[in-house]
């Protein structure tokens, strides 16, 4: 394997499969042809629907209007009275006629006229309103949910006499939906109708006394913001439109790679070679995503042209219009997801025999994609934190929400991880598929392979292994820590359920996915004692008594260190930011906690569970390939993680101490080849941390000193050496073992 | 330096065991062209993917130059080139492209990859084409390019699984030629065929496989011998029995 990733040869097997679809004209022709056609005509249909939507609800429907009095209701009805007697006389205000095609989201104190275009004839029909009445209140929340279009707060009305004439200055002030059309569209009519009476009172004293009006009306309008149905609508179309596009990009060579290969009669020729299929597949990945990535920026590029040009973006986008920052935040989510489905795609292709097949199993999959997509678009279904585990819907509904700029952190992280640990899990399927339909000469034994029990034994599970379980695992595990939270269970029995969880994800189904797969299991989750073969009894005992010494020292100074590390993120204000009161009550809340459960449910508990996951299966797995440096940098690299995951929070300040954490135990493990030190080491961390939560500030200030926060240096000092100590005793202690020839 | 010994393969087709292989063992040497005869369906290209790993047999085995085959092995794939009917170029790679990237997932250095390129290309007279895209080639030209690509890496053993199907006359020859040349380089070649009569041209033994069985092994003199038959069609339909005789045309 070592000689296909090094030497540039991995790179070289990337750059011909790169030549092969850059060259090939139909992969450019979706690449930048698509672009410059689809979006335009694109803009073109959506510039319709706006105005077509608006135009709708001009011409037959009743707006709205709230009301907190009778007063006012008053007002408005006389208003719209008046309105109606003056085009019962045949007035024709002189200045609305002119006053056409005023973009939407401009400033409304000048957007009198229509709000789109045409339809003049229409100008001076009276708008239908609706009155109704209620405390300000409900009737913000009914604005806010579209029960109401507008909300008219304060209305005088100053009867002005001009010689013989009285005119009515009438000062209104109205909240509306900024960018709805339907708020937007009842504001107007409103504005129409004040300035229509206006105008004609301004013609009736030119006419009589020759006069200019002295007092003109009002109509201040405050917009509140609010993702708009069909802006918000709109705002989940470009995400889709881009991620069809990109899949569309990724398409043609994913079946070009695979399927391909068959179909020109170089699959054989492939297979038959040393290299390994996961390279194979790999270099086809690289060119299939690079592709991806390439149609989609040059979707992503034509579609801030389309916006920022077309004028569309200030009309879905407010005044800002499509921004550059959203452009740059959209991209990175479109390379994770080319990479997802890129992987998928591929997976698919493999399986196929020609081109016709795999188009026949890609059809399907395009369709079942727009499922989400049309999801995305119902304005309502809101991002929350379980869906952002769910494939393809999260990617859409987190660049939707970033498009409209209300993007949440949980389940935002949520989808990145998740999908790229999907896209770990469908290559490793992908590569085993790839080419396994061509040697076995179309028997069914490449599916059944995959799922069913391998016939022999192997000593190690491999990278691919853990892709697919950590694809199974993840959802569950976020789910389950979800429903912890959702349950609300208090004190006690919170840390029992997490406790059973954690035995459940992290100790009973990676051993039965062992078992499963007949992984060595001893071997893989480091069983036996960490001691020699035939090892005289004194000997042993030697061991373990400087394992555990080791261990002990260790977790003297670690704890310090994970402790400072928590502090470091916490000055980023990376930490979940609490309010005191909260912290307060938290902190009660675990102290009415025996301290034996916290022990047993918060220590010992998650250091057996995590252990024989993370340094068992983890860990092992890495080592199937890697050194052991990086095997332990890796899975303490996904230790973190999951702990950063863990409930409905996302605990950013747990990341750096458990990295810490897992490596110092990730080297005892690999250091003494067995997965016992690590479980007291573990239970030993977590038991001093908690522990040292149980103390008041008060009694901290009493050893820490003045600065209760952080740990006084001496102490510090004290738990380096502690460490080093620890470190030189396992070295000592482990020398010359020789059960396991894993070794840093 | 190929040993098989009792390959034994069965599928799983629609529910019904298939023996695609049964017992068969056989041996060739450096220098020999052994040619494995047998109508389509008798087993032989499941034969050649058991030697080169891609199925796992059921049961014995097959050794190349001391090394077992199986499917983790990689060892023994670099020591095995394949040349096979339906063997297509890459159309958008020009011809050296395509013959570094073969040298690559063989993992051959790249300078010795440079000088066998220089090699071939004189041997095979790829030079007028060689950096031209291999869609522009004629039929005949792509065959060669085929044909360097097997001896990118230089490998002890050829397997050529019916290499001459669907070629013409001048495509045939070139096979010829190119297996004369293999000899020539001590290769152990194994030719597996249905055309008895190309066989009878170049292969120094033969092995006739019949329904997984192997029915007759030897020499063609041998075989004249133990047959009473001139040639090897006559001697297949004097083999098999009378009802499976129509597979047996060469034209099959």
């Amino acid at each position: 394997m070592n000689e296909y990733l090094s030497n540039g040869r991995l790179w070289r097997l990337c750059q011909k499969e790169l030549r092969e679809s850059l060259r090939d004209r139909r992969t450019l022709f979706t690449l930048v042809l698509m672009p410059i056609l689809v979006y335009p005509l694109l803009s073109m249909a959506l510039q319709r629907l706006v105005i077509g939507a608006n135009t709708k609800t001009k011409a037959d429907t009743e707006f709205v209007i709230g009301v907190e009095n009778e007063e006012t209701a008053n007002q408005i009805r006389q208003l719209l009275e008046e309105v109606e007697q003056t085009i019962s006389r045949g007035f024709v205000s002189p200045i609305s006629i002119t006053r056409t095609g005023e973009p939407k989201g401009a400033d409304p104190a000048k957007s009198l006229g229509d709000l789109g275009q045409g339809d003049d004839s229409r100008q001076d029909e009276l708008t239908k309103f609706k009155i109704v009445m209620s405390n300000q209140d409900s009737l913000a929340m009914a604005l806010r949910d579209g029960q109401v279009e507008l909300v008219v707060s304060k209305m005088t009305v100053d009867k002005i006499q001009l010689e013989k004439v009285v005119v009515q200055a009438y000062e209104i002030r109205a909240e509306f939906r900024q960018n709805d059309l339907r708020s937007e569209a009842a504001l107007a009519g409103l504005r129409r109708a004040t300035q229509l009476v206006n105008d004609f009172q301004a013609e009736q004293i030119r006419k009589r006394v020759d006069r200019k009006l002295p007092v003109a009306m009002t109509l201040r309008a405050t917009g509140i913001a609010e993702r708009t149905d069909l802006s918000g609508s709109i705002a989940g179309v470009i995400p889709l439109v881009l991620i069809l596009m990109t899949i569309t990009g990724a398409v043609y060579p994913a079946i070009d790679l695979t399927a391909g290969e068959r179909e020109r009669g170089t699959m054989e020729a492939l297979i038959a070679t040393p290299a390994p299929r996961f390279a194979l597949l790999l270099s086809k990945y690289v060119a299939v995503v690079t592709v991806a990535v390439l149609t989609a920026l040059a979707n992503l590029f034509a579609t801030w042209m389309t916006l920022s040009f077309g004028g569309l973006g200030q009309a879905l986008f407010g005044k800002s219009g499509f921004s550059i920052w959203t452009l740059l935040q959209i991209l990175p989510l479109l390379v994770i997801f080319a990479s997802f489905f890129s992987a998928i795609l591929l997976a698919l292709c493999s399986f196929a025999r020609s081109f016709k097949e795999a188009q026949a199993y890609l059809i399907p999959v395009m369709l079942l994609s727009l499922g989400p997509g049309l999801v995305t678009l119902m304005p309502n279904v809101q991002f929350t934190t379980l869906l952002g585990i769910v494939p393809l819907l999260n990617i859409l509904m987190l660049s939707r929400d970033i498009m409209t700029g209300q993007s949440s952190l949980v389940p935002a992280f949520a989808a990145v991880f998740s999908t790229i640990i999907y896209a770990c899990a469908t290559l490793v399927v992908a590569a085993r598929l790839f080419g396994a339909e061509a040697a076995t000469s179309g028997s069914q034994e490449s599916w059944s392979e995959l799922l069913s029990r391998p016939k022999k034994q192997q000593m190690l599970p491999d990278l691919g292994e853990l892709a697919i379980y950590l694809a199974l695992l993840f959802p569950v595990f976020f789910v389950a820590s979800n429903l912890g939270g959702m349950l609300e269970w208090k004190g006690s029995w919170a840390w029992f359920f997490n406790a059973v969880l954690l035995f459940l994800l992290f100790l009973f189904l990676p051993l039965a996915y062992a078992w499963y797969r007949r992984v060595d299991i001893p071997h893989t989750f480091r069983l036996g004692g960490g001691v020699g073969i035939d090892e005289p009894l004194f000997r042993r005992m030697f061991r373990w008594v400087g394992y555990v010494a080791g261990v002990v020292c260790l977790s003297a100074g670690l704890w310090m260190i994970a402790f400072e590390a928590y502090l470091l993120f916490e000055s980023w204000s990376l930490a979940a930011q609490l309010s005191e009161e909260k912290k307060q009550r938290l902190k009660t809340d675990f102290l009415a906690v025996p301290f034996w459960i916290v022990l047993l449910t918060g220590a010992v508990a998650p250091a057996i569970a995590e252990e024989f996951f993370f340094r068992g299966f983890v860990l092992s797995a890495f080592r199937s390939k890697l050194s052991g440096f990086r095997s332990v940098l890796f899975s303490s690299l996904l230790f973190g993680l999951f702990h950063v995951m863990a409930g409905s929070v996302l605990s950013i300040e747990k990341f750096l101490p458990t990295i810490i954490l897992g490596i110092a135990i990730g080297y005892v493990a690999i250091r003494t080849g067995s997965l016992w030190p690590g479980i007291l080491l573990h239970t030993l961390h977590n038991g001093l941390i908690f522990g040292m939560s149980r103390f008041t500030e008060q009694d901290l200030a009493k050893w820490f000193g003045n600065d209760t926060k952080h740990i006084p240096a001496t102490w510090l000092f004290g738990g380096g050496l502690a460490i080093v100590m620890g470190v030189a005793i396992l070295f000592i202690s482990s020398q010359q073992r020789r059960i396991h020839e894993d070794s840093i | 330096m190929i040993s098989a010994e009792n390959l034994t393969k069965q599928f799983i087709v629609r529910g019904v065991p298939l023996v695609a292989v049964n017992h068969l063992s056989f041996h060739v040497s450096s220098g020999e062209v052994y040619g494995l005869l047998g109508p389509n369906g008798a087993g032989k290209t499941t034969t050649l993917r058991m030697i080169m790993g891609l199925l796992e047999p059921d049961s014995g085995y097959v050794e190349i130059g001391g090394l077992r085959s199986n499917s983790k092995s990689t060892d023994i794939r670099k020591q095995l080139g394949l040349i096979s009917t339906s063997d297509g170029v890459y159309p958008w790679l020009t011809v050296r492209e395509m013959l570094m990237y073969f040298a690559d997932l063989y993992a051959v250095d790249q300078e010795l990859a440079r000088e066998r390129l220089k090699e071939l290309a004189s041997l095979l007279d790829l030079s007028n084409f060689i950096d031209q895209r291999c869609s522009t080639l004629s039929t005949g030209q792509k065959q060669r390019v085929t044909l360097a690509r097997g001896l990118m890496h230089d490998p002890p053993v050829m397997l050529l699984d019916e290499p001459t199907r669907g070629l013409d006359v001048v495509g045939s020859q070139a096979i010829f030629q190119f297996i004369d040349l293999l000899k020539q380089r001590g290769k152990v070649v194994l030719l597996s065929t249905h055309r008895l009569d190309e066989a009878e041209r170049v292969c120094d033994r033969f092995g006739l496989l019949h329904r997984g069985n192997l029915q007759f092994e030897g020499t063609l003199s041998e075989l004249r011998q133990a047959t009473g038959k001139q040639h090897l069609v006559d001697m297949f339909i004097a083999f098999i029995n009378a009802p499976h005789a129509n597979e047996l045309s060469p034209e099959a």
